[in-house]
């Protein structure tokens, strides 16, 4: 899985952004998770925890949210969020909640967002 | 004094590789060049099938072949004096478009129509990556049981060409290919499904046609 290399884009992403912003430590990280994507949130916070030994993120509060599919029907022009089921959630990128058809584009759930940060910093 | 301050980022990860791989088409497009991501488990038939078309189709062919950490894939390719480049993951299970952005720096593109990019066997996490290609083909094959498109539904999804592979050897392995190909189009209605077996040429062929017509779109 490439948990490990979206896992390092993310810790470069971050420590540039709190250096950028004078950072003296970074207290909480929130990153939101397309539930379509492949990414395994648990293996992803392991591996945050390990690439930020001795980083201005050690010992931050990493937050993960997950990012609901949302879908844009070509038959019936639904617009908006699936009913999905855990137990099952690969389904319903093949039908519509609306008319069941399944021709339709995900336009929402495929994301890796680094969303924001809590920072100390010294006045 | 110590304050705290919370800082938006907003910064999506996968849109690095998706600016890169606009990117890659843009690059192709100035050459003209048409490429195909060629997807799928391992050993399903990925490199034999581009061999194949390689033999049969008249157009100027170059191959970006991905692999785990040998180069044997970019040495067969290598035999058909086609252009080809090797790239080698390491550790990743997927290419990514910065990869084949210097894969494309290595190929003489103004002597290539058509570019196959065979990405590393994997039905899970190339999903996820553009790689600047055209069109998506996936090669899967009934030895890999016929419960496995079902079983990877995004990949799927994402085709625009499914080849059922290896159809000669279907019954020796006990798998329902017809079950594979409706699979596939009941996850994907506008993708194109084919059986394939690449020891009797059946089915490429109609590749071939398919091919051709996405080129000329
Ligand atoms: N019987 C049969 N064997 C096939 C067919 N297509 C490929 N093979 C055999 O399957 C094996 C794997 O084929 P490859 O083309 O190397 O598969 P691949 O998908 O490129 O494999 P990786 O790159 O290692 O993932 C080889 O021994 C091929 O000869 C087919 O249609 N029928
Ligand atoms: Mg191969
Ligand atoms: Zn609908």
């Amino acid at each position: 899985m490439h948990e490990l290399s979206m896992a390092d884009a993310m810790v470069k992403t971050i420590l540039e952004a709190a250096e950028k912003n004078q950072a003296e430590k970074i207290l909480e990280v929130t990153i939101e998770i397309g539930k379509l994507t492949m990414l395994n949130p648990d293996q992803l916070i392991f591996l945050l925890e390990v690439l930020t030994e001795d980083t201005l993120l050690e010992d931050s509060e990493i937050h993960i949210e997950e990012i609901p599919v949302e879908i844009e029907c070509k038959s019936c022009d639904y617009k908006g969020l699936t009913n999905l089921d855990d137990s099952d959630h690969y389904l319903i990128i093949v039908k519509c909640p609306q008319c069941g058809e399944r021709d339709l584009k995900v336009t929402a759930g495929r994301e890796c967002n680094v969303k924001n940060i809590k920072i100390e910093k010294s006045d | 004094m110590h304050k705290i301050a919370e800082v938006e980022i907003q910064h999506d990860i996968m849109l690095a590789n998706k600016k890169l791989a606009k990117r890659n088409q843009r690059i192709l497009d100035k050459s003209d060049v048409f490429a195909v991501d060629v997807l799928g488990a391992i050993g399903s038939g990925k490199t034999s099938l581009i061999e194949s078309l390689i033999k049969k189709m008249n157009v100027k062919i170059g191959v970006i072949a991905g692999d785990v950490i040998s180069k044997f894939d970019a040495n067969r390719f290598e035999q058909y004096e086609v252009p080809v480049v090797g790239l080698n993951t390491g550790k990743e299970c997927h290419l990514d478009a910065h990869l084949v952005e210097h894969a494309l720096e290595d190929l003489p593109l103004e002597k290539i129509d058509l570019l196959f990019i065979e990405n590393v066997g994997n039905l899970i996490c190339p999903v996820d990556f553009d790689l600047g290609s055209h069109i998506r083909m996936v090669v899967v094959s009934v030895s890999e049981g016929d419960d496995t498109v079902e079983k990877h539904p995004l990949i799927f999804k994402d085709a625009d060409l499914v080849v059922i592979n290896k159809v000669d050897i279907a019954e020796a392995v006990d798998a329902d290919d017809e079950k594979m190909v409706s699979d596939a189009r009941m996850l994907n209605p506008d993708a194109i499904v084919i059986k394939s077996s690449l020891k009797t040429g059946k089915g490429v062929d109609e590749i071939i046609n398919v091919i051709e017509n996405f080129m000329n779109k």
